[in-house]
């Protein structure tokens, strides 16, 4: 653990950094609308990563949650809009489930490597999401469901709110149940925890659930947030999603990081990224310091790794 | 067959962290010998070689190769200096061909297409040295498709393809049929014919006389005879092999009750593996298994434990029949101490308090919800019943020593208050002290009404902490022997296989 | 003698069904399905359009004989395809154009290279991480816009015919020689498979695996380069995102091709098949009228369905 928690070190002293660099440079940088925008921003982006941060624990991947989050945001749009808030929001988040349920069967069960299986999902979805929509756009969701991703409570954004508690609570599961402790087992040593009598099938079941429900979660914020959904909405996030949890110091090889790392990956990636923007910055530019973060990140953690990976 | 001596390894010693791997160690090799080398396991035979390969380096002692000492750093430096190591798990590339493997590194250059490999030389020459071993292999096959003498007979042409003077080989007829057996050997007079030396390891006593020229029998580390093979006998050696008080070792209380059955195994058959296999442990006792690399006993753990599926036969554990997953046994009251801690039985990466934890959650936490409190307690118990060397609990268990680490493994299965366990080689690469401890606790926990199989390669441990020892060999057991009958040579017999 | 090659080759094609069984099965359904599957025309079609897979596939079955992974090449051939249109357009002349756009594709590679030989780190994140770098470059070179009207000198790579031949159908059969020739006849090929089945017993041999190592990437990103040349040439300009998603349909072609992600087992000849499969599944749906929607998500599920295939019979 206490590997862990001097990479976050590192990350936070990299975050104090950059506050202070782009607060020097910046003049519209440290005022309270942009810092608010930065953490809301920032949520977002957790939020769809927290799920993915519990699969790269076990060693695993998801690449379908910006498929399946669109699909399953598509899909509850369309009750949304006709005014049936919660029953929509069950429907898109049974959606996310059922999908993760689905790569869990073919990664626990069938024994498919994680990549190819929800690489395969991810078209999955995507195309589903595509069918539905039909390339259109449903815009204009009734208030009471845009609370979620635009409405204030006590002057502070909802979504970040919803980060809290989302922080809170996977903190919570992964460093105090014992299906969080599974989970970091798995990852670290899959054989000794089969050997320990830990259930593997089981819980990778239940891992990959709870990525596709936390990303038709995140995709429901979204889409409160923007107000308007189309069957594209995931496609920009998935770089971010899985660079954010890489430079919140989760390592790929499982068994390593926490959802700590991945908040603070996050707000490390929208500092960048919106600093980019006050220094007007050519939003090109974020796409490779986006890719340089990453392996920076990977780089730095290396020279204290715990977990050896090959060359 | 010459007298000059190519190889000198002198007063070689080296220490492994709580263990003395080998001590003043002499050794000598002569051109176009073939010199046995043997010992039980943990005897320093791997060590020796490894030093000699250049995977290791002594602490002292000097290696004097063809009358010029030699400082052997890597690997790649001793097989420059002529000495090929033909290991157990060979050294081939799977999915190239046997001509590619024999030239790794070396390919011929095509004579008229720059950068291009010369194929057909490359075979033929594959071929003629295959040829020269009375081996029939095509050149161009897949490595990968080759049965395990094959790729043996592979390896033995790449070491002759690099001018080898010294060949190691280690262990090289544990997976062969008697036929190969008899190829392998006409191989080795073919290499010795050239001149070549061969240092061959075996724990096949019976090879000693089939192939050897002289033999050197080490013990604990330490040189006991080199002896011509023709004034040897079996028992010369098995007594070299295994001589030494066992008295000093911990008192076993052996008066225990012994209780209900904890397990019991009829005719399990698993194929290629098993065959036939009978066993039952009650609780109060140790019963120890015996026998060599190789024999299956790590493999029937496995197949009890439920890690490994079966064919046919029976495994009862306290009265319910399993077959299934280890994640069912552990429900029942079943642990196991698997042979590679490192691998099997520990996650390196996690601290210490949740690896001792990581087989007990259901039990500790019912309700799924971690109380670190408890845990602490729980974890600190142990440290201390254990006596676990660590600045703390939350110490990532890859800093620990060896042995702590077996502690830890320990630790978990203690924790889970299981009734019946299953030690693979729990004292191995654990220091004098720390092996004492662990007979100590095992004692205990029979005491208490535990069952244990123990698997152990060392025969002090076996002979001292068994009540009952089965001994198995090639995947059978060939003899269940009482405290009264066990001796070493009666251990080391029925674990050769020796009906004489 | 001939037995044994023969022999040999059975060997090597058994290690590949997954991808025949599919290339075969999409074929006949299609070829049911509409009259128009079966026609030379079409097929040309495939090859064509498929060619610019095929390409990038064969750099990637390199990679993944060696344990590793290349997510970037997909924004790298994007990025090759931008300094190519980019020097077209300021006059360069082709050939100098063409060489830089190989020479970007291979920095990229060289990059990769380094950071997973040098420093250890995992190569699907170090690609990660190139693959933001290529699409980051590759976007602030054209300022997110496209590159269009390069002219029928580059076109010709596209449009043109060698001995009645199209071009792209050429090159694609070129480059396949060239690496094949690489990689069963000389010793970076032997190497390849070295890295990825026992990377040990290499570096025992004295060999700098390193080296190599980093060599399979440099030719991966070289491979994209090329293969953006006939994109380039198809599309008639340069766009900044058009690689994006090709990298993992390499890599499944790679996988369908019967290369393995472990101990360097694979064949190019495979991967060939593997990409025509793709390329087959997504031509024959355009026949058949599936609307581009339905078309993603039925290219999901044949995908998922050869691997599990695959992964039953045991491979």
């Amino acid at each position: 653990m206490s590997q862990f928690w001097l990479s976050l070190l590192s990350r936070v002293v990299a975050i104090i950094l950059l506050v202070v660099v782009l607060s020097l440079v910046s003049s519209g940088f440290l005022s309270v609308q942009n810092l608010i925008n930065i953490v809301r921003q920032a949520s977002l982006l957790f939020i769809l990563s927290s799920g993915l941060t519990v699969v790269i624990l076990t060693a695993g991947i998801d690449l379908s949650i910006v498929s399946v989050l669109a699909l399953s945001a598509c899909v509850a749009a369309n009750f949304i809009q006709q005014g049936w808030i919660w029953g929509g929001s069950l429907i898109g988040l049974a959606i996310g489930a059922g999908c993760g349920l689905l790569n869990g069967l073919m990664v626990a069960l069938v024994g498919l490597p994680p990549f190819i299986a929800t690489y395969g999902m991810y078209w999955i979805a995507e195309g589903f999401a595509q069918v539905f929509m039909q390339g259109q756009i449903i815009f204009g969701f009734p208030g009471g469901f845009r609370v979620l991703g635009a409405g204030y409570v006590a002057g502070v954004p909802v979504p970040i709110l919803v980060m809290v508690v989302v922080l809170v609570a996977c903190f919570f599961v992964l460093q105090r149940t014992n299906f969080g402790r599974y989970v970091y087992v798995i990852g670290a040593n899959r054989e000794a925890a089969r050997l320990s009598g830990i259930n593997i099938r089981g819980n990778l079941l239940l891992v990959y659930s709870l990525s596709g429900l936390i990303s038709a979660f995140a995709g429901l914020v979204y889409i409160s947030r923007i107000n308007a959904v189309e069957s594209t909405i995931g496609e920009p996030l998935l770089l971010p999603a899985i660079a954010v949890v890489c430079i919140g110091g989760t390592s790929l090889f499982g068994g390593e990081g926490g959802i700590g790392g991945t908040l603070v990956g996050a707000l490390i990636l929208t500092l960048v990224t919106n600093g980019m923007n006050l220094l007007n910055v050519s939003p090109y530019w974020q796409w490779f310091v986006m890719g340089a973060i990453v392996v920076l990140s990977v780089a730095i953690d290396q020279l204290g790794s715990a977990k050896v990976g090959g060359a | 067959m010459a007298n000059d001596v190519v190889l000198q390894l002198e007063r070689i010693s080296k220490q492994f962290p709580g263990v003395k791997a080998l001590d003043d160690v002499n050794f000598d090799l002569r051109r176009g010998e073939v010199h046995m080398l043997v010992g039980e396991n943990g005897a320093g035979k791997s060590t020796l070689i490894k030093i000699l390969a250049g995977a290791h380096r002594q602490d002292t002692g000097r290696i004097v190769l063809n009358g010029q000492p030699a400082d052997i750093h890597n690997p790649a430096q001793a097989l420059g200096l002529g000495v090929s190591v033909i290991y157990q798990e060979f050294n081939l590339v799977p999915f190239i061909s046997v001509a590619q493997n024999i030239f790794l590194g070396r390919e011929p250059r095509h004579p008229k297409i720059p950068g291009l490999i010369d194929h057909a030389r490359m075979n033929a020459e594959s071929q003629a040295l295959l040829e020269s071993l009375s081996v029939d292999i095509d050149p161009r096959s897949m490595v990968h498709y080759l049965g395990v003498a094959q790729q043996q007979m592979v390896e033995v042409a790449k070491a002759l393809s690099v001018n080898a003077r010294i060949v190691v080989m280690d262990e090289p007829t544990s997976a062969l049929t008697t036929r190969e057996i008899e190829q392998l050997f006409a191989a080795i007079k073919r290499l010795t014919a050239r001149g070549v030396s061969v240092i061959y390891i075996s724990h096949r006593l019976e090879e000693v006389f089939q192939i050897g020229d002289r033999v050197t029998v080490l013990r604990d580390g330490k040189w006991i005879t080199t002896m011509n093979v023709q004034d040897a006998t079996m028992d010369v050696i098995i007594q070299a092999m295994v001589g030494r008080t066992i008295d000093r070792m911990f008192p076993r209380d052996f008066a225990i009750e012994k209780g209900e059955v904890a397990l019991t195994v009829r005719n399990l058959h698993r194929h290629g593996v098993l065959q036939d296999i009978n066993v039952t442990v009650r609780c109060g006792e140790i019963v120890g298994l015996a026998g060599l690399v190789g024999a299956g006993r790590t493999e029937l753990a496995r197949v009890i434990f439920g890690a490994d599926p079966y064919d046919a036969g029976e495994v009862t554990i306290f009265g319910r029949t399993v077959r299934g997953s280890p994640a069912g046994c552990v429900a029942i009251g079943v642990g196991f101490l698997p042979e590679d801690r490192k691998r099997e039985g520990l996650a390196l990466i996690l601290p210490l308090r949740e690896n001792v934890v990581v087989a007990s959650l259901r039990r500790l936490f019912p309700w799924g919800i971690i109380k670190r409190a408890k845990e602490h307690s729980v974890v600190t118990d142990f440290v201390k019943s254990l006596d676990i060397v660590t600045p703390s609990i939350n110490r990532m268990t890859k800093f620990l020593s060896g042995g702590t680490q077996q502690k830890v493994v320990l630790a978990k299965w203690l924790c889970t208050q299981s009734r019946f366990l299953i030690f693979d080689e729990p004292t191995r690469g654990i220091d004098v002290g720390t092996k004492a401890e662990i007979h100590h606790l095992m004692n205990e926990m029979v005491k208490q009404g535990a069952a244990i199989l123990m698997i152990s390669s060392e025969l002090p441990e076996v002979l001292n902490m068994s009540d009952r020892i089965y001994v198995m060999h090639k995947g059978r057991i060939t003899k269940e022997l009482s405290r009264e009958e066990a001796t070493p040579e009666a251990i080391l017999r029925h674990a050769m296989g020796v009906t004489t | 003698m001939s037995e044994t090659v023969w022999r040999v080759w059975a060997r090597r094609a058994a290690l590949a069904p997954g991808a025949v069984y599919a290339l075969i099965v999409l074929s006949l359904v299609f070829g049911v399905f509409t009259a128009q599957f079966l026609t030379l025309h079409n097929l040309t079609n495939v090859g064509m359009q498929g060619s610019v897979l095929i390409i990038v596939s064969l750099g990637m079955t390199l990679i993944i004989l060696t344990e590793g992974i290349d997510l970037s090449l997909g924004p790298v051939l994007g990025l090759a395809g931008v300094v190519l249109a980019l020097c077209v357009k300021q006059q360069m002349g082709l050939p100098l154009a063409i060489l830089l756009a190989i020479l970007a594709g291979a920095a990229f590679g060289a990059l990769n290279g380094v950071l997973i030989t040098r420093l250890g780190l995992p190569p699907f994140v170090v690609t990660l991480g190139s693959f933001g770098m290529a699409q980051g470059l590759a976007l602030v070179l054209t300022q997110g816009s496209s590159i269009a009207g390069l002219g029928p000198a580059v076109q010709y790579f596209y449009d043109g015919r060698i001995l009645g031949i199209q071009v792209p159908i050429v090159m694609t059969a070129i480059t396949f020689l060239v690496v094949y020739i690489i990689l069963y006849h000389t010793k970076f090929g032997t190497y390849v498979f070295a890295i990825g089945g026992n990377q040990e017993a290499l570096s025992l041999a004295g060999v700098r695996t390193r080296l190599y190592k980093t060599g399979v990437y440099v030719l991966g990103g070289i491979l994209a380069s090329v293969a953006a040349l006939v994109m380039t040439a198809r599309m008639n300009g340069a766009h900044p995102t058009v690689g994006v998603g090709l990298e993992f349909d390499a890599i499944v072609s790679v996988i369908l091709g019967g290369t393995s992600f472990e101990r360097g087992r694979g064949w190019l000849g495979g991967t060939i098949i593997g990409a025509l499969a793709v390329s087959v599944l997504r031509n024959g749906l355009n026949l058949i009228g599936l609307s581009t929607s339905w078309q993603v998500t039925a290219v999901g599920m044949v995908i998922i369905l050869a691997i599990v295939v695959d992964g039953l019979r045991g491979i």
